[in-house]
């Protein structure tokens, strides 16, 4: 049962990883980004494809990553700019349009490149003995980056100005607007961080198992689940109910089979949305 | 002569209004006379249909408002649009985004707020409606502003609280700031302006002293009930 509950932790840090990025576009402008998932398996191929051409695997993960971080940034600041244009439901339905093809886009174009595209980054070392429990070197190094990864954020978003600024369109766009704050500018850096994020999704997912070039459909539903737990737009909420339903995922895994498990998950999405329709942390944000 | 409104229909037209350094100037007008509508087109908040906006000799007519207020122009809505969820800190702190709040300006807030010094972990949320409002003035002088911009200050105050939150203002008078004050209750607005403007469906009908319109009969008729 520990081993069930310290797996269910590990593939919960990096449910929190990869819906953190979706919750913060969210929260900054009503846009599900339905892509995400698939910037994240940009990322992966990114990586796979320069460790084949013998750069070193850390140098190659940090080219993922910025190649997610700009493809994000680029699409930012051209196929989302009308859609912040629009107000109230049409920006979500228009975001939701958009996101959805960029996401085939991706998915059509990797998918041709490259159809058996897949990164799997070896670990190497014994395994690492966890309150008794022997983990992989690979699970224990992902967790490790997932949490140094929310840490910066907590910091990030509590202490510095810019993070301030980042909460303060959440809460009040035009209070933002009224004391100076661009919404554009930190809506840019934003997606542009949230695709760096998806890239770093790729590299540690892909340290537990082989992350394939179809994987993006799943990435991106596991994203909009933990969201919609955690609470759009909060970083805690995202990282708490990641791990929540980490371990969820894990033990009905293990009790009742795998194929069930994403109808658990989405089963505690819906539950969220009846019973606690903020988030478990939304809420409290700010 | 500025224009502006929505959906094609011009709320207020004809404005000739002009606001000179360090001067207090109350726009007062009743409800739906365009006094809000005429300053989200100042501050940027809506594209005016007709017309300029000079800030210092500079034509700032199309700049979007987080360009207004970084140029010096705090604009103060009558809904406040505080950051309800945290703290009164925080929100006197993105008062002076992008920079550091500096400690000589965050004194002189509390020397015009004093009660704010006490509130400062306490989320805006949680404040009442006249301290809500002190924080939002105070959360705008955070920025340093040349031009302070107010809607309806006494909106939602009890008449002994919108006189406190006018003294305020007039106590912000002499620190060199420039005031803009829009105001529905004439002799609030009146007791701390230098000029005054009436602003009627949309257009400017007078404008004076505030001696020469609280003598004019049609102020007094409309706006005082006395005559």
């Amino acid at each position: 049962m520990k081993a069930v509950i310290l797996d269910g932790i590990v593939l919960g840090l990096g449910f929190g990883l990869l819906g953190v990025g979706m919750t913060l576009v969210y929260g900054l402008g009503g846009v599900l980004n339905l892509a995400h998932g698939e910037v994240a398996v940009l990322a992966a191929i990114v990586v796979a494809q320069a460790m084949a051409g013998g750069i070193p695997t850390a140098v190659a993960a940090v080219i993922g990553v910025l190649a997610a971080t700009s493809a994000a940034l680029l699409l930012d600041l051209t196929l989302m700019r009308p859609v912040y244009r629009q107000t109230g439901g049409h920006r979500v339905l228009l975001g939701l349009l958009l996101t959805l093809g960029v996401a085939f886009m991706i998915e059509g174009a990797l998918t041709w490149r490259d159809p058996l595209g897949a990164l799997s980054i070896n670990v190497p070392g014994r395994p690492i003995s966890v309150l008794g429990v022997p983990m992989a070197a690979g699970s224990v190094w992902a967790s490790v980056i997932a949490l140094a990864v929310a840490a910066a954020l907590l910091v990030f978003f509590g202490a510095t100005i810019f993070g301030r600024a980042v909460r303060s369109v959440i809460q009040d766009e035009l209070g933002a607007r009224l004391v100076g704050i661009s919404p554009a500018l930190v809506r840019a850096v934003i997606f542009a961080l949230s695709g760096g994020l998806a890239g770093v999704v790729a590299v540690t997912q892909s340290m537990t198992a082989p992350l394939t070039v179809n994987a993006g459909f799943n990435l991106t539903v596991t994203a909009l689940i933990v969201s919609v737990v955690g609470g759009l737009g909060s970083v805690a909420g995202a990282f708490l109910a990641g791990v929540l339903l980490g371990i969820v995922d894990s033990v009905s895994a293990y009790y009742i089979g795998r194929y069930i498990t994403s109808i658990v998950l989405l089963g505690a999405a819906v539950l969220t949305i009846l019973v606690w329709p903020r988030g478990l942390l939304g809420s409290l944000q700010g | 002569m500025l224009a502006a409104g929505y959906l094609g229909q011009r709320v207020v037209d004809g404005i000739d209004l002009e606001v000179r350094p360090g001067e207090a100037v109350a726009i007062i007008g009743s409800n739906g006379a365009g006094k809000t509508t005429l300053f989200r087109a100042i501050a940027g908040l809506l594209r005016p249909m007709a017309g300029r906006v000079i800030l210092d000799g500079r034509d700032v007519t199309r700049w979007p408002a987080q360009r207004m207020a970084k140029a010096g122009v705090a604009y103060v809505p009558a809904e406040r649009h505080l950051f309800g969820a945290m703290t009164v800190k925080t929100n006197l702190m993105l008062g002076a985004y992008p920079t550091r709040p500096d400690r000589e300006t965050l004194e002189s807030v509390f020397e015009i707020f004093p009660l704010l010094r006490e509130r400062l972990q306490q989320r805006a949320v949680t404040l009442s409606g006249g301290q809500q409002q002190m924080l939002a003035v105070a959360r705008a002088l955070m920025g340093r502003p040349r031009l302070l911009m107010l809607d309806e200050p006494s909106t939602g105050l009890a008449p002994k609280l919108a006189k406190d939150a006018f003294d305020a203002l007039a106590g912000l008078k002499g620190t060199g700031v420039t005031l803009l004050v829009a105001e529905q209750q004439v002799p609030l607005a009146l007791s701390v302006a230098d000029r005054g403007y009436v602003l009627e469906n949309g257009r400017i009908s007078l404008d004076g002293t505030p001696r020469e319109l609280d003598q004019n009969p049609e102020v007094r008729r409309a706006y005082l009930g006395i005559g």
